[in-house]
């Protein structure tokens, strides 16, 4: 991106939303929000709820086009928005309550929708074993307990196990971009610390990780910038060390009045 | 054991075994007379292919009303351009075009109207079966004979070694479509989208082109079974598949497929069709009244539900 000086910025950004508004009919859930996300960090994505975060990553993920604006996905425009889009430019939202069907055994879900196939004259049919093997692997790698079988139901798991194991998935995968919605609800105190060091991992191989959370002392701790929303718009976009977590935290108890505008980010 | 105790279709499974096992000790010369074998069969065979179309549907947690009303507008269909000196071939494709179609419509329906399946099927149920009042004025046509003796009539309605081609073709395409839906990442796709919607569309699954194949091949299985039924039974009437989408539908539940989707076997949908007309055919044969039998399918569904469920609750806390 060039500069005011002329100068270019070394880092190009992943994903850019430049000036975005979606509306609802009368109701306008995100107002001309502008954010960019760089390769290989953390960004923690707060705000209350209503705020617009989930909004703004269905549009990341594809699943709503916005109402005008831009969305730039490694310098290229995004015009088309559906899921699998974001699936093969290699984006993957982890969410508590989506990306497992319970029905399925562990290593089904692994593969859904990645299925191996296996030529058996010439019909495609499911690749049992590689589906076995593959999963098996990654599941044991990622610390789930070796009594799982990745024949079973994916419903004996726990919930940190399945978070776990949907990380897990979306690593191996080689996706980009790692979104967590609210990944720690509901877990324990050891699951949750398990899951935010998976996070940090994964920022560490280079993936750009977006963590959307209410809890903005968990965040402060990993994330390496905080971007704070509020009634749709941002607020707040710092690096993490330029706030205090309670600095931020008044912020978000104001409703975003404090200082409307943080420093830039590098 | 426990593997095997899971199985959703373990209820039908010990049905089918105890109803055989019943009418073998009762009534052994009538049971195991040919004649009552292959009529069974054939009847397995047109309930059957039916319920396997609908299980496909009801795995993706929708439901297909209008399937009794499909067999018999393509029943009529196919019985129609027979009489119009049509070859068997170009009719029988023409019927089954017309059976795609229908399940087309009721994807379109269901997928881009956002409609739920079941408004959008019995729709299709009261419309089709109304088509085929008007279009034949209530007269009953049927398959002439120079038709039936055809090699394509002989094939769907013949039979092979004394067996109704009609089960063979049963068996043969149930083997395929257990296959497809275990063995397939179509079959995958299916069940993932019956047990959970949007984690299947967030990987990627193409929700929208699985839920239209679901609707196709279930209106498919119908017009086949009309055709299974008219090439072997010439005779036919307006009223053909009347009622037929509630047997299907219930022979579908009591094989073990939930209704609350994603999960449940072919295996089982067969068993049941099986299961329902053996113990009709026994019930005739024993000189019940056969609008008892009505009453029977109402509490076989009941009492094999209930074990299911109480099975799949003790599993779980296990």
């Amino acid at each position: 991106m060039a500069t005011t000086d002329g100068t270019t910025d070394s880092r190009q950004p992943l994903i850019s939303i430049r000036n975005v508004c979606l509306s609802y009919g009368n109701f306008q859930a995100l107002t001309d929000v502008s954010v960019d996300f760089y390769q290989g960090e953390m960004v923690g994505l707060v705000g209350d709820n209503g705020a617009g975060k989930t909004t703004l990553i269905r549009i990341i993920s594809g699943i709503i086009p916005p109402t005008s604006g831009e969305v730039y996905f490694d310098g290229e425009r995004i015009t088309k928005f559906y899921p699998k889009k974001a699936i093969d430019l290699g984006l993957e939202c982890i969410q508590q309550t989506i990306g497992i069907c319970d029905n399925l055994s562990v290593g089904r879900n692994y593969f859904l929708g990645r299925e191996p196939t296996k030529r058996f004259f010439g019909v495609p049919f499911l690749d049992k074993k590689k589906i076995r093997d593959a999963s098996a692997k990654v599941v044991h790698d990622f610390g789930l307990r070796d009594t799982v079988d990745v024949d079973d139901e994916i419903a004996l798991l726990s919930g940190g196990e399945k978070q776990t194991f949907k990380i897990a998935r979306a690593v191996t995968f080689r996706n980009r971009v790692i979104i967590m919605d609210e990944p720690t609800n509901h877990l324990s105190v050891r699951e949750r610390a398990h899951v935010n060091e998976l996070a940090v991992q994964l920022k560490q191989q280079g993936l750009l990780v977006i963590y959307i959370t209410h809890d903005i002392f968990q965040i402060h701790r990993i994330a390496d910038r905080i971007v704070i929303m509020e009634n749709g718009r941002k607020v707040t976009d710092v690096p993490r060390d330029a706030m205090s977590a309670e600095a931020l935290e008044g912020i978000i108890r104001d409703g975003g009045r404090a200082p409307a505008k943080g420093p830039k980010p590098s | 054991m426990r593997k095997l105790l899971r199985r959703t279709d373990i209820g039908i499974i010990i049905g089918c075994i105890f109803v055989f096992a019943l009418f073998s000790l009762w009534n052994p010369e009538q049971w195991f007379n040919w004649s009552t074998i292959s009529n069974i069969g054939q009847y397995t065979a047109i309930l059957g292919l039916l319920a396997i179309g609908q299980t496909f549907v009801i795995l993706i947690r929708e439901i297909d009303l209008s399937v009794g009303s499909v067999y018999g507008i393509v029943g009529i269909t196919f019985a129609g351009l027979e009489n119009s000196n049509i070859s068997v071939l170009v009719a029988f494709i023409l019927a089954m075009l017309l059976a795609l179609l229908i399940g087309l419509v009721n994807a379109v329906f269901v997928i881009r109207g956002k409609l739920s399946s079941m408004i959008v099927t019995l729709g299709g149920l009261f419309f089709y079966r109304g088509l085929v009042y008007v279009t034949t004025h209530g007269a009953i046509t049927g398959v002439p004979q120079a038709a039936r003796e055809n090699w394509l009539a002989q094939l769907f309605g013949g039979h092979w070694l004394r067996i109704e081609n009609g089960f063979l073709l049963l068996l043969l395409l149930g083997f395929l479509c257990a296959v497809t839906l275990y063995q397939t990442r179509f079959g995958n796709h299916l069940l993932a989208l019956g047990g959970d919607p949007a984690s299947a569309e967030s990987q990627g699954v193409p929700v929208d082109r699985v839920r239209t194949l679901a609707f196709c091949l279930c209106s498919f299985f119908a017009g086949l079974s009309a055709i299974v039924t008219l090439t072997n039974e010439p005779e036919t009437n307006v009223s053909l598949g009347t009622g037929m989408e509630l047997e299907s539908i219930a022979a579908v539940v009591v094989g073990g497929t939930l209704l609350t989707g994603g999960r449940g076997t072919i295996l089982g949908t067969i068993l049941g069709a099986f299961f329902f007309t053996a113990v009709r055919s026994e019930m005739i044969a024993l000189g019940a009244p056969p609008s008892w039998y009505i009453s029977f399918v109402g509490i076989a569904l009941l009492v094999v539900v209930t074990i299911n469920t109480l099975l799949a609750k003790r599993l779980k806390s296990t």
